[in-house]
């Protein structure tokens, strides 16, 4: 190897040694840790597949994943709608307003989600809550929210829109503004109005951005936990249990370590497809 | 992925040709929902500034009756040792973003302007990270941290935080955009390869580099599931884990909850509202976190 090559080479080794410490050799021990039983004392007995028998055929598990999935069906779309609606919005405004009210929508995305997590739990307090007065003042009854086995998991989805919808808006309005005028023109001279360009000029060419953004708050959905631990901590009865606070109790609270390693082996791997899929979509450049 | 909400015309699509009632139903409709989403922010900050008997009275008021009453703050000090639990983390996201800012300079340089065995095999691997979620390592990772001693250190919470993918990929991208010509100016001018590294490259890159100072000290600012794991004494605890204790299960103190609360989101606050624009910037260029 020349000078050269050898300086690019040591400029890299730091960050792919510290890699490979941090990511990959645990993910290969993740893997191999799933066939593995810890026995008391630190010894550990060869399982095969006896811990992915185990984790698969426990209905706590199943539930796990269940309530996942339907977090994940409340969250992802509102947020998305949501986003995209406030993008279109703000697109609208003069540029200093759109400044102003961006900058707003933004925020809750620089705070950490149990600060958003402990927020939200005191607008839903049953009794002192801000939300059961407003519901009060036209004369709804009030509600349980997070305590309540059907209104936790809409309850917890709507701290996540709140946490995610500005980071989407700024994907989308970024998107939004790099659509040439010149289309909108070339649509109002053949007649179009203002839904019809909607329909047929800009969501068309906002549909990679909308895919992005999906895959990510779906990535970002099924990883929630620190929402989960701050408030709910699973309940009220599991109704709130998603995969990875159920991964983090079984390691950290029960230390059944090959257990743990299964659910890591199996959210990887679902993560895995979907960001598989996110490539596969996006090796396509966009054209406008 | 260039322009950004402050680029760009001053009305654009179909708005600029609708009639000036939408386009303030538009305005109104945006500023409403903004106003809705910094409103938690709001009440916290009041709630934060009332007494136990002003929360809990009926019919509900917005405004404390005292608007110097910091009893609460006072007492979550007294409750908690939260100085600590702030200065621990300050320390913990400074040198987090430090090291950031070094290992990914290094390896951006090296990705951008050399070619050797390895190279795309390395890039590509590090970006793969991305598809790994830290929730699917954190066993072996705890077993290792244990294993060497780090646990309940410092050196044991930072250990998966010291380099970001993000990091190496924002860096990449910047020092791409460096003119080859500088790089082969300094070298004639017999330059060594670390010397154009810091005064060539890391002057050329500025912006990049405080964008990702700012990140990562977010990220490590607000870090709570491996800290959870790693962390055992009073001491040793993060500002989002001090945040945590302020809750019980049968009983909370909601005076204190929000007073803690607003402790650990207004550093980050004052961060985010004065350098917005490059945090925007790096949030809508990299999409995730990693």
């Amino acid at each position: 190897m020349d000078r050269q090559r050898r300086a690019g080479f040591l400029f890299v080794l730091p960050a792919v040694a510290y890699f490979a410490c941090v990511y990959f050799i645990p993910l290969v021990e993740s893997l191999i840790g799933s066939f593995y039983r810890t026995l008391p004392g630190g010894a550990s007995r060869f399982m095969g597949f006896g811990l992915y028998e185990r984790v698969f055929t426990d209905p706590v598990f199943w539930n796990s994943v269940k309530t996942t999935i339907k977090l994940l069906a409340l969250s992802v779309p509102s947020t998305v709608v949501l986003a995209l609606a406030v993008a279109l919005g703000l697109d609208r405004l003069t540029l200093r307003w759109r400044s102003l009210w961006a900058a707003m929508y933004f925020v809750p995305f620089a705070v950490s989600l149990v600060a958003a997590a402990l927020i939200w739990q005191w607008l839903y307090e049953p009794v002192y809550g801000v939300l059961n007065h407003a519901l009060a003042l036209v004369g709804l009854p009030p509600q349980k929210w997070l305590q309540s086995l059907n209104q936790v998991l809409p309850s917890l989805a709507a701290v996540n829109v709140w946490v995610r919808l500005g980071f989407d808006t700024m994907i989308f309005l970024a998107a939004l503004q790099a659509i040439p005028g010149e289309y909108y023109e070339a649509a109002a001279m053949d007649g179009a109005s203002a839904r019809q360009q909607l329909w047929h000029v800009t969501l068309p060419l906002l549909n990679p951005q909308v895919v992005m953004v999906c895959i990510l708050e779906l990535i970002f959905n099924f990883k929630i936990f620190d929402q989960v631990y701050a408030t709910t901590q699973g309940g009220p009865a599991g109704a709130s249990q998603t995969i990875i606070p159920l991964l983090y109790d079984t390691a950290f609270k029960y230390f059944r370590l090959g257990e743990a390693s299964v659910m890591a082996v199996f959210v990887f791997g679902v993560l895995l497809v979907v960001t598989l899929l996110q490539w596969r979509i996006f090796r396509r450049p966009v054209d406008y | 992925m260039a322009d950004l909400p402050q680029a760009g015309g001053l009305l654009r699509g179909a708005g600029a040709r609708s009639v000036p009632l939408a386009r303030w139903l538009t305005a109104a409709l945006v500023a409403a929902g903004a106003l809705t989403v910094i409103f938690p922010f709001v009440w916290i900050a009041l709630t934060s500034l009332k007494t136990p008997p002003e929360i809990q009275r009926v019919p509900l008021q917005l405004a404390p009756d005292h608007w110097g009453n910091l009893e609460n703050y006072r007492e979550v000090f007294r409750r908690a040792p939260f100085s600590r639990f702030l200065l621990n983390s300050a320390l913990l996201a400074t040198v987090s973003a430090m090291s950031s800012l070094v290992v990914s300079a290094l390896a951006g340089y090296g990705f951008a302007k050399f070619r050797f065995p390895g190279h795309s095999v390395f890039f590509f691997a590090i970006i793969g990270i991305l598809m790994v979620p830290f929730q699917s390592v954190v066993v072996p990772l705890y077993l290792w941290v244990s294993r060497l001693g780090l646990l309940d250190t410092y050196l044991g919470i930072l250990a998966p935080d010291l380099v970001s993918v993000f990091g190496v990929f924002l860096m990449r991208q910047a020092i791409e955009a460096v003119p080859d010509d500088y790089i082969a100016a300094a070298r004639i001018d017999g330059c060594g390869e670390w010397g154009i590294f810091w005064r060539v490259i890391l002057p050329a890159v500025t912006p990049a580099l405080a964008t990702l100072a700012i990140i990562k000290f977010m990220w490590t600012w607000n870090e709570f599931f491996w800290p959870l794991v790693v962390v055992n004494s009073p001491s040793m605890k993060t500002v989002t884990m001090g945040l945590i204790g302020f809750t019980n299960m049968y009983f909370i103190e909601y005076n204190l909850v929000t007073a803690a609360a607003v402790l650990s989101v207004l550093p980050i606050l004052l961060i985010f509202v004065i350098l917005q624009k490059w945090v925007v910037q790096a949030a809508v260029m990299t999409g995730l976190k990693g």
